[in-house]
């Protein structure tokens, strides 16, 4: 029996997996998310990937996972899940964020919320006049709010043998650690999302047609009905006429036509500032889970954002175990906020191990953020990212496939 | 022969809503206010205010009303009602011009929107439940919305909720407008209080308003026992909006949630503005307590504890006098702490010294004492001022100024003029000359621009006493100058001058995501230019003592720290580019923002 756990990252490009092994017996796997974004696809095809980490948890009666964990109902966290393969592997528990639990009134409305909306927001951006490269990033970025419905339904309903589906943190025992049977050894500790109301708040998107676009996007007005039935209003035109006869054009004065268009164009709220909000916003529902086994303690905070971090950072019982982290997964693909520089400078060890899952893109210049990952060597935290190999020498071995980086691994002591 | 004319009326009745129109429903809630007279014109179209029914959403212009028609003189105006856009404009006009009142009333001088152009309401601006103050624009921008179709409170599913029909949006926008006129540089965040405390201070205006109508204290009085801490919509803001957007409640109240108190994990404006709101209603709220014991011991046979059931009306309208005093005490305390404030970025708590300092200068033996209850609640809530050893009145006091500058004479003079020119300007009130007026607002811009060339290459010595950089290192603007006024020691009122300086320092802009670092102080000087107070907030700058040179490098690790915090939750940036990332506070944190994502 090694006394070492096995942490493997497959290079998915902006998405995020990884595979756990846990000393045992028989050694205990976790997989912790699967997925891709669609605007950012790694250097393999998805099957690949899902078919090496089958290859990966292969005993010999069959692939086996002892947990499989979804972070959040991002793509670029589940879109996996969507082949069949799953279907003949044996896994004893799944875990998902409270928000996916299916009856919880509070995580129907949440998950509804999210839905609804990122819906008609794919339907808007599909009728706006854009040239294609336009529409295709920004559905794809809406995209990956959807609900991911193959992939949820294999995570809710699929695998094999399934004991049990764990919604965390559960109501009350939030600081209680778990320890299931199937990974001996191991506490985890549930630490997000959150369920207090304030942060619960940020999970929840606008709602209401109103935050779509009423005009067009050359600024055309749609047709609207009147508010009031009885005015239906009046052209500039016929208002310029109507004001001529009151005897009162002065009420014109300074607001040309000009000024009337931009009022109308800066009271649209456009369709990007909604996905982003609502990209937040399902971010915010990330499970956020520590484990431990002996002195390991490993942390997966998925894409967790402000308000949960806020949340941990300011529970003192949590301070021993932040400080005693021997590897982090950085948030949200090395994104500015998904990792606050007060976790980095307080709470993360020197000789920690990091993780990144991410690859360069250029419309998203700041990911990863460069001020987090000179922050994580002037602490002393030693990291490794997806995309591309570890420099020499280091703690962390690179798989390569044609050339490529298909995966990271590092193992850190029990 | 000339037939003699009428003397004009001083007041203008017109009806409103007194809350929103589902609470409105009730014939309570339909109300009739009055505000100064003065003539309009269609819009209405008046010296401060122009009402423009335009609906951007649609590119139609709704018909004006005209209040100076004969028959809507007569009964004072038109009736409530959600159907008619002239309605509409009729209510917006009404409110916005009873705050303006208030501010006024309690400055004890006219309030000029931008070169004393009228400001701008758009009843019916975009498509959204909520509304916004553009600076840039000069105007307020009302949304309208259908009723969340799911969970639509007591509104009709899909009806029209139109923000321009609640007088606390109405009221907390127009706020908005006058604080930025007060003081442009506070709508740029450098620290986490400042959009706070223009959330804040927009809400106290509006719920305080509430207490100027009788009808609806009365009856809140009836129903809480006097107690008026218990949730009535009284003490509640924009109930519609809490309803229509789903949220099941009130939009905010004037009460504590439990965990308020200004930590530094708070930082949504509205939410920090909140504990503000709070601290103001529990001063008011202990004030009127101690104002009412001896009508609580006449009515109770001594004991001071009301008998259950229906209260006698004669008592409750007692009661409601004392507490509509009381109100409008504290809602002109709160107004004339502006004089007493720095010009960049204030905190909670300078704005609990400007408080202090403003109402002692005026009413030095505090006999109500809602100062002192004031100071106990914000104490409770931690909000303590910077470097202040204790909340003692002496030390919340700004210190008087004794290092012996004195204004120059031609600075003090400017002040006569302009208090000459308001006076005649006001005689003229009846019929304005809208054309004259804004050429005045420009003259007097120039004025100031002229006076600070002159401080410039007069090269006046006091510059440093005032804790300002020399004008020669950084750009150095005379941003105001009015009238304060003060009660002396033999009981006389004092005329003072209040002028307000503002430092720049050059290209700090992108380092602080489009906000400037700037420096400044508010100086209060007497008739003979003896100067009594400076406010200030000093840049890092060798030109200073280096007490006040460290203040300045104090702040600037201060904004900071803020612009640090604000990038942890601000997820936006992740997705935008260069451009974005260098103008990130201007363009992520604007009061336009926080008001159309938190309802008004
Ligand atoms: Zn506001």
């Amino acid at each position: 029996m090694s006394d070492l756990i096995t942490i493997r990252m497959y290079n998915t490009g902006f998405g995020d997996s990884f595979l756990l092994t846990f000393p045992a017996d028989r050694p205990r796997k976790v997989l912790i998310d699967c997925g891709m974004h669609q605007f950012g696809p790694g250097p393999f095809p998805a099957g690949e990937v899902v078919d090496q980490i089958l290859a990966d948890v292969d005993e010999p009666d069959g692939p086996r996972i002892d947990i499989v964990v979804a972070t959040h109902r991002h793509r670029d966290h589940v879109s996996g899940f969507e082949h069949k393969s799953w279907d003949k592997v044996r896994v004893a528990e799944v875990w998902m964020p409270w928000t996916e639990h299916p009856t919880d009134p509070e995580a129907r409305s949440i998950r509804e919320r999210q839905s609804s909306l990122a819906q008609r927001l794919c339907l808007a951006i599909q009728q706006l006049n854009l040239d294609a490269a336009e529409r295709d990033y920004r559905f794809a970025f809406a995209q990956n709010n959807l609900s991911n419905a193959e992939a949820m339904t294999t995570l809710h309903e699929g695998f094999k043998d399934v004991k049990r589906r764990r919604f965390l943190p559960h109501k009350n025992g939030k600081r209680t650690a778990i320890q299931p049977a199937c990974l001996p050894g191991v506490e985890i500790h549930a630490l997000g999302p959150s369920r207090d109301p304030k942060v619960i708040r940020d999970m929840k998107p606008p709602e209401g047609e109103s935050y779509l676009r009423v005009t067009a996007e050359d600024g055309r007005m749609l047709s609207q009905p009147s508010p009031f039935p009885a005015s239906p209003g009046w052209t500039r035109g016929e208002f310029d006429a109507l004001l001529k006869e009151l005897d009162c054009q002065e009420l014109l004065n300074g607001f040309s036509a000009k000024t009337a268009a931009g009022i109308s164009s800066e009271g649209v709220v456009d369709e990007m500032a909604i996905a982003t909000s609502l990209e937040t916003a399902v971010n915010g529902t990330s499970l956020v889970l520590m484990f431990r086994m002996g002195k390991a303690h490993l942390l997966f905070p998925g894409d967790a954002q402000w308000g949960t971090w806020r949340e941990i950072l300011d529970d003192t019982e949590c301070h021993p175990m932040l400080r005693r982290t021997s590897f982090y997964k950085v948030g949200h693909h090395g994104s500015h906020n998904a990792t606050p520089p007060e976790f980095v400078e307080t709470f993360l060890p020197k000789g920690a191990l990091a993780m990144i899952p991410t690859r360069p893109m250029t419309r998203w210049p700041f990911i990863p953020k460069a001020a987090l990952l000179t922050a994580l060597t002037k602490y002393g935290v030693e990291f490794a990212r997806s995309d591309e190999p570890p420099s020499a020498p280091s703690r962390f071995t690179c798989q390569e496939r044609n050339g490529k980086t298909f995966s990271v691994t590092v193992e850190i002591p029990v | 022969m000339r037939a003699s004319s009428y003397p004009f009326p001083t007041r203008r009745s017109l009806k409103i809503f007194a809350f929103d129109p589902m609470l409105g429903r009730v014939p309570l809630h339909r109300i009739t206010i009055d505000v100064t007279h003065e003539q309009l014109r269609p819009g209405p179209m008046g010296s401060r205010l122009t009402i423009l029914d335009y609906d951007g959403v649609r590119g139609r212009y709704y018909e004006p009303v005209n209040l100076d028609d004969p028959a809507l003189l007569l009964q004072d105006g038109l009736d409530p009602t959600e159907a008619d856009p002239r309605f509409h404009q009729q209510m917006v006009y009404a409110v916005a011009m009873k705050v303006i009142e208030n501010f006024e009333v309690a400055l004890g001088r006219r309030i000029h929107f931008y070169r004393r152009k009228p400001l701008l309401l758009l009843p019916h601006a975009f498509a959204g439940a909520n509304a916004y103050y553009s600076s840039r624009r000069q105007a307020i921008l009302f949304g309208y919305f259908s009723a969340d179709a799911a969970k639509p409170g007591s509104n009709i599913p899909g009806q029209n909720v139109f923000s321009c029909l609640s007088q606390d949006i109405i009221a907390h926008e127009v706020t908005h407008a006058i604080v930025d006129r007060l003081r442009r540089f506070f709508k740029w965040p450098t620290n986490p209080d400042m959009l706070a405390f223009h959330e804040g201070f927009a809400d106290i205006v509006a719920i305080f308003q509430h207490f100027s109508f009788p009808e609806i204290l009365n009856h809140a009085i009836q129903e809480t026992h006097g107690d008026l801490r218990r949730p009535t919509p009284l003490i509640e803001l924009a109930a519609q909006f809490g309803q229509a957007t789903g949220k099941g409640e009130a939009l905010r109240t004037a009460l504590d949630r439990p965990d308020a108190a200004a930590s530094n994990n708070i930082l949504e404006p509205h939410q920090r503005g909140s504990i503000l709101v709070a601290a103001v209603f529990d001063g008011f709220f202990t004030t009127f307590q101690s104002r009412i014991q001896d009508l609580l011991r006449l009515a109770s046979g001594g004991t001071g504890r009301l008998p259950e059931g229906y209260l006698h009306p004669d008592l409750v309208n007692r009661l409601a006098q004392e507490a509509r005093a009381t109100a409008q005490a504290v809602l002109r305390m709160c107004i004339r702490a502006f004089d007493y404030l720095p010009p960049v970025d204030v905190t909670f708590g300078d704005y609990l010294r400007a408080l202090v300092t403003a109402d002692y200068e005026l009413n030095p033996d505090d006999r109500s004492g809602l100062r002192r209850n004031m100071v106990e609640a914000f104490r409770v809530r931690g909000i303590y001022p910077h470097g202040v050893r204790s909340l003692a009145e002496d030390s919340l006091l700004w210190e008087r100024f004794d290092a012996g500058a004195t204004c120059p004479d031609y600075v003090i003079s400017e002040l006569n003029n302009r208090l000459l020119s308001e006076a005649a300007s006001s005689s003229r009130s009846s019929t304005r000359d809208q054309v004259a007026e804004e050429k005045l607002g420009r003259r007097e811009e120039k004025t100031l621009n002229y006076l600070a060339r002159e401080l410039r290459k007069k090269a006046w010595e006091s510059f440093d006493k005032l804790d300002l950089a020399s004008p020669h290192t950084v750009r150095t603007n005379l941003v105001s100058m009015h009238p304060v006024f003060r009660i002396g020691q033999d009981g006389q009122l004092l005329v003072e001058t209040v002028i307000q300086f503002v430092q720049e320092r050059r290209r700090s802009k992108s380092s602080y995501g489009g906000v400037a670092m700037r420096g400044g102080s508010t100086v209060i000087a007497q008739a003979d230019g003896r100067i009594r107070y400076v406010i200030s907030k000093p840049l890092d700058s060798t030109d200073l003592r280096p007490e006040k040179a460290r203040e300045g490098k104090e702040r600037e690790m201060r904004f900071e720290s803020f612009l640090r915090d604000f990038d942890c939750t601000d997820a936006c940036q992740i997705w935008r580019d260069e451009r974005y990332h260098q103008e990130r506070l201007v363009r992520g944190l604007t009061l336009a923002m926080v008001d159309r994502r938190g309802a008004g």
